[in-house]
């Protein structure tokens, strides 16, 4: 069953910005943006087609990585652009509505939590902080060298042990690059106003061979966002058995999106 | 002064999940295609076997006999594992088809001791 | 440690968009973060034929469900 006509795309609740904060930012597929006002706040929208953003395309669609990373790419082009003018409450991808009045409606009912959202990233910006190991040797049961078997009565057994003991010599070094990366989190977080730990991303989207230790987020203000980066350079000189990447800034998508 | 918004990492059984993984065979390739993957299945039972067998051993309810004919298998299945990489000129790290979340389970990446 | 100044901005350009990776994006606007599919499909000659769902192929076994000769009654 293919929906027919058109939703309006919510793209970020924000607080602050102006008729023409963004002229000359499109929306998705080249639609054009349209600011609807409710009391101190703005949502930012545009028209979809429900042909391909209805509930029925959209199953079909987020399963499509090509689909999802031009939408992705355009919300996120939308959510940087109002983030460059004024406060943002970034939406998660693909919330639609039916029309400005559901848009109104919504934020209505959401206006405490995102003043609360607002208010706590107004001035501020993410920072995201990923943590890997550079350890060599052993870290997963196939790269261990085959314990090697004799025979006769008790082989088996001691051939077990041997395994054990990769396995306790591999859970060790884990768990000690655990303890470091815990250190550079606490480091990093009296620095920030908040944080936020996101699962350790799989190695097969990207494209790092070595194991992410941590995934966080850190919310700094504007004006410390270059030392919070120095910071963390200075951490990655201390520790070379770490790996450190640093990307920002970038909006609050860890600490103002609502769900 | 920092406060702390900790958030556990998302259960990897909740997150969005893509098209399963395609793999493109040939008439031509498809015969070592279709090898590597078996190969790949093996390895990971391998290693599944492996780990079920540690933690059985750890339970303390399997007698000597039982643990050493464990062990023995499990040498003699890893030991077999590495002829079949030989011959066919695979290593470890060929057989890389992805096998999403069970790849995940079964490399010490992200699971900690059960 | 560092003391708000009266002139703390509120907003500020941010740079170009293109930088954060697809997988970052998609952990923030999906909400739970991606995996890929525990499946397989094959296809040969460009035609889908054989679909291996290889989460349901492979489990292990609990110890307890191992010995149920040794359940009561």
């Amino acid at each position: 069953m293919v929906e027919a006509g058109s939703g309006r795309y919510l793209f970020a609740v924000t607080r602050g910005l102006g008729d023409t904060d963004l002229a000359g930012v499109t929306g998705m597929r080249g639609a054009a943006l349209a600011l609807v006002r409710h009391r101190d706040l703005e949502a930012v929208v545009c028209d979809v087609d429900l042909a391909e953003f209805g509930e029925a395309a959209l199953a079909r669609n987020l399963e499509d990585l090509a689909w999802l990373e031009e939408v992705a790419r355009a919300h996120n082009d939308v959510v940087f652009a109002a983030a460059s003018r004024g406060t943002v409450a970034p939406m998660r991808l693909v919330t639609i509505y039916a029309d400005d009045d559901s848009v109104r409606t919504r934020i209505e009912e959401l206006h405490d939590r995102l003043t609360e959202a607002l208010d706590r990233v107004e001035g501020r910006r993410e920072w995201s902080v990923k943590v890997f190991t550079t350890a060599s040797g052993p870290a997963r049961a196939d790269e261990d060298a085959p314990a090697a078997v004799g025979s006769g009565p008790g082989s088996g057994a001691a051939y077990l042990r041997r395994k054990r003991e990769q396995a306790t010599r591999r859970q060790a070094a884990r768990e000690q690059s655990i303890e470091l990366a815990g250190k550079v989190h606490d480091e990093l977080a009296a620095r920030a106003v908040a944080t936020r730990q996101l699962a350790p991303q799989d190695p097969r989207l990207t494209g790092h061979t070595e194991t992410m230790l941590l995934n966080g987020a850190y919310l700094v203000p504007i004006d410390e966002g270059e030392q919070f980066r120095a910071t963390v350079d200075r951490l990655g000189t201390l520790h070379p058995e770490l790996t450190l990447e640093v990307e920002g800034p970038w909006p609050p998508y860890s600490f103002a999106t609502l769900d | 002064m920092a406060e702390s918004t900790p958030e556990p990492p998302a259960p990897p059984q909740r997150a969005h999940r893509l098209l399963p993984q395609r793999l493109e065979t040939d008439p031509e390739s498809v015969e070592r295609d279709l090898l590597k993957l078996v190969l790949t299945i093996i390895e990971l039972i391998r290693q599944l076997m492996e780990a079920q067998a540690l933690r059985r051993v750890d339970e303390g309810d399997l007698t000597d006999e039982q643990v050493d004919a464990l062990g023995l298998g499990l040498a003699r299945l890893e030991e077999a594992m590495g002829d079949l990489k030989t011959r066919y000129g695979l290593t470890t790290a060929d057989l890389d088809i992805d096998l999403g979340p069970l790849g995940t389970l079964l490399s010490d990446r992200f699971s900690g001791p059960d | 440690m560092t003391e708000l100044t009266s002139t703390t901005r509120t907003t500020a350009e941010l740079p170009g968009s293109p930088q954060i990776s697809l997988v970052d994006l998609l952990d923030r606007l999906l909400g739970t973060g991606v995996v890929l599919a525990g499946d397989v499909l094959i296809s040969l000659a460009g035609v889908d034929l054989v679909q291996v769902r290889l989460h349901a192929l492979i489990t292990t076994v609990r110890s307890d469900l191992a010995r149920p000769e040794q359940r009561g009654g």
